[in-house]
């Protein structure tokens, strides 16, 4: 906590750089401007319109699309998701720390192969993962059959399309996101610490808990926010692996825009989401500075 | 001081980004083509582009709602577009279709005259028929031994979690309130309010919705029973009998895909041509062989296998209650919002 805080200051040292470091950022501001400002103040106008029967955007203003956000079928659905995502999180946390912490405990070589092989499946495009999924759990698929075969199950599992699929599918997309800043975390963290912990008395459990935990905790977060907001809006793997049976709100906000051709309360929805996660962000931001202070 | 690259270099680098998105085709070199996914078999697309050195970008879509709201987006200018019969009538009613020159188009005589001045366009002004089908019932009879003649006995209890449909409100309302007897098109507060308790109990009993491609979990074996187009079941049938198709007994939802060409084509001339080529008897019959929809061209139709002809799927036997649907406007809303409320409900 010490070391934060004394960091700190430093930040301000570079305040005088100006012009370079603005030129510097020229580019990402540049991106950040076209990719999601714009976006963004697009969407905020579209969600106080109306729309004609054909699904045009009619540019008359209307709080309508807010009044049924917070319908309480809209507000169910977001519960849900946010329901998965934690789940998918906090499986993502369990399996991934285990993993990332022993790939940063090994020696040079081997270290860098077993990263490769945590990023290896990223050169081929989700969609196809995906797709190999539903190869493996359909019912006359692989799993099926291996269990089949060796005799563990005489009639096949009922696996794919089932919230278990989803969940399955949502650990499976994101957890290299969870991985790799943990082991981040991880391989900077020094063993003499650990050691010192275990000199002074503390138990593995303890000196993980008290020691491990909160040196990772950086890794952790990072980890934590790269995949939980994304898990919340993901709507692919609910309509490939879970039959599109149960809505989660990215799938809503998808079919506003094509199926229903209703973008302004597509664009409401997107909003109110969107709004949610920066709260939550800066509520979580105050608290960590608090802390720090 | 660092000189400042100043906005010189930033208009020269979205000038060069702009040289390089800019269109540099000619006129009537290529065709923007906007139209179902398997829809088109490569050899037709190759075929055309081999005989008159026009190439076609085959951009596709999984619903007619779909394709009417990238249509209206205007992200790009489409030269020939292929929406349902309804989202057609939408879009002759709104002017945003060109009328087709039919002095172009002298294969048009081939097309059976009942795909002529359907209700979507009854001057048949602005649409020629591509491929019609049907919305019906497959069953794997293998795995399901009791009749099944109806959407009665399809969604019955006992098919509970063996059943696929297509991922599409407006599909499960008209099965609903077909059940019901109402007239497909009335789509209103009262006959929504009464399909409600009867899709609730459906929706219960589905294990997956997919437009896209249903006919994969029914060969996976994930599902025994569907609610599926025509052409999927066509095509089910074709690789294995045991897929039978049924046309519901309380009627089944008949539609058209049509080519058109919206207003803002570029590229008309090229266009027409595509159709024309599209009307060859021959060039029809290639369509069928890959995807075995109900064809509307008669003179292809005598180019098709006596087995072909017999697929129920694509020419279903008898004398069975169709109807199509009409463009809904408003109250199209209220399908969506019953059917993402039940599936919510689950």
């Amino acid at each position: 906590m010490h070391a934060l805080a004394d960091t700190a200051p430093a930040h301000s040292s570079g305040r005088r750089a100006g012009v370079v470091a603005w030129l510097l950022l020229a580019p990402l501001a540049l991106w950040l401007v076209l990719f999601v400002v714009v976006p963004m103040l697009g969407l905020l106008v579209y969600s106080f319109c109306q729309r004609d029967d054909l699904g045009r955007v009619v540019y008359a203003f209307s709080w309508e699309n807010y009044a049924r956000v917070f319908d309480p079928i809209y507000l169910k659905i977001l519960g849900r998701s946010i329901g998965y995502a934690a789940l998918t999180t906090v499986l993502c946390v369990a399996i991934g720390y285990p993993v990332a912490w022993y790939i940063a405990r090994q020696r040079s070589p081997l270290r860098e192969r077993l990263l490769l092989l945590v990023m290896i499946p990223f050169w081929t495009s989700f969609l196809i993962r995906t797709y190999a999924w539903i190869a493996i759990l359909k019912s006359e698929g692989l799993l099926n059959g291996l269990l089949q075969f060796s005799g563990v199950i005489t009639a096949p599992l009922s696996l794919l399309y089932t919230p278990t699929a989803v969940v399955i599918g949502l650990v499976y997309a994101y957890l290299p996101f969870m991985i790799l800043p943990i082991y981040g975390s991880a391989e900077k963290l020094d063993n003499a610490l650990v050691e010192a912990a275990h000199d002074l008395g503390a138990g593995p459990i303890r000196a993980f808990s008290h020691v491990i935990i909160p040196l990772t905790w950086p890794g952790i977060a990072a980890g934590i926010m790269l995949e939980f907001v994304p898990a919340i809006g993901m709507f692919a793997i609910t309509d490939l692996m879970g039959g599109a049976q149960v809505p989660l709100i990215g799938n809503v906000i998808q079919n506003q825009f094509f199926r229903a051709r209703n973008a302004p309360f597509g664009a409401a929805l997107g909003v109110v989401f969107t709004l949610m996660f920066i709260l939550t962000y800066a509520l979580a931001h105050r608290r960590r500075r608090a802390a720090a202070a | 001081m660092i000189p400042l690259p100043g906005s010189r270099v930033i208009v020269l680098l979205l000038a060069v980004l702009g040289l390089a998105l800019a269109p540099l085709r000619a006129a009537n070199k290529e065709i923007n083509l906007f139209a179902w996914s398997e829809y088109f078999p490569q050899s037709v697309l190759e075929g055309f582009t081999k005989e008159t050195g026009i190439r076609i970008n085959y951009e596709t879509f999984a619903s007619g709602e779909e394709m009417l709201a990238k249509l209206l987006a205007g992200g790009t200018a489409y030269d020939l577009v292929q929406p349902p019969d309804y989202i057609a009538e939408a879009l002759i009613k709104n002017r945003l279709l060109l009328p087709l020159d039919y002095a172009k188009l002298p294969g048009v005589k081939n097309i059976l005259p009942e795909y002529l001045n359907m209700a979507h366009d009854p001057e048949q002004r602005y649409t020629l028929p591509y491929m019609a089908s049907t919305v019906g019932i497959v069953v794997n009879t293998e795995r399901v031994k009791e009749p099944v003649t109806g959407l009665v006995d399809l969604f019955s209890e006992r098919h509970a979690g063996r059943i696929v449909v297509v991922d599409d409100a407006r599909e499960l309302v008209t099965a609903a309130l077909y059940v019901l007897g109402h007239p497909l098109n009335e789509i209103n507060a009262k006959n929504l309010a009464e399909a409600r308790p009867l899709l609730a109990q459906w929706m219960k009993r589905i294990k997956l919705y997919d437009s896209d491609s249903p006919k994969t979990a029914l060969l996976n074996g994930d599902v025994d029973l569907g609610y599926v187009w025509g052409g999927e079941a066509a095509r089910l049938w074709a690789e294995n009998p045991k897929f039978a198709y049924v046309i519901p007994k309380e009627g089944a939802h008949q539609f058209v895909d049509v080519m058109a060409i919206p207003q803002g084509a570029k590229n008309v001339e090229a266009a027409h041509r595509f159709l024309a080529y599209l009307l060859r008897p021959e060039v029809s019959k290639a369509i069928s062989d890959e995807f075995p929809y109900t064809n509307p061209n008669g003179a292809a139709r005598k180019l098709l296998s006596p087995a072909q002809l017999s697929n129920p799927a694509s020419y279903p036997p008898g004398n069975p209650k169709f109807g199509t649907f009409r463009h809904l406007g408003e109250t199209g809303a209220m399908i969506d919002e019953l059917i993402t409320d039940l599936k919510n409900a689950r």
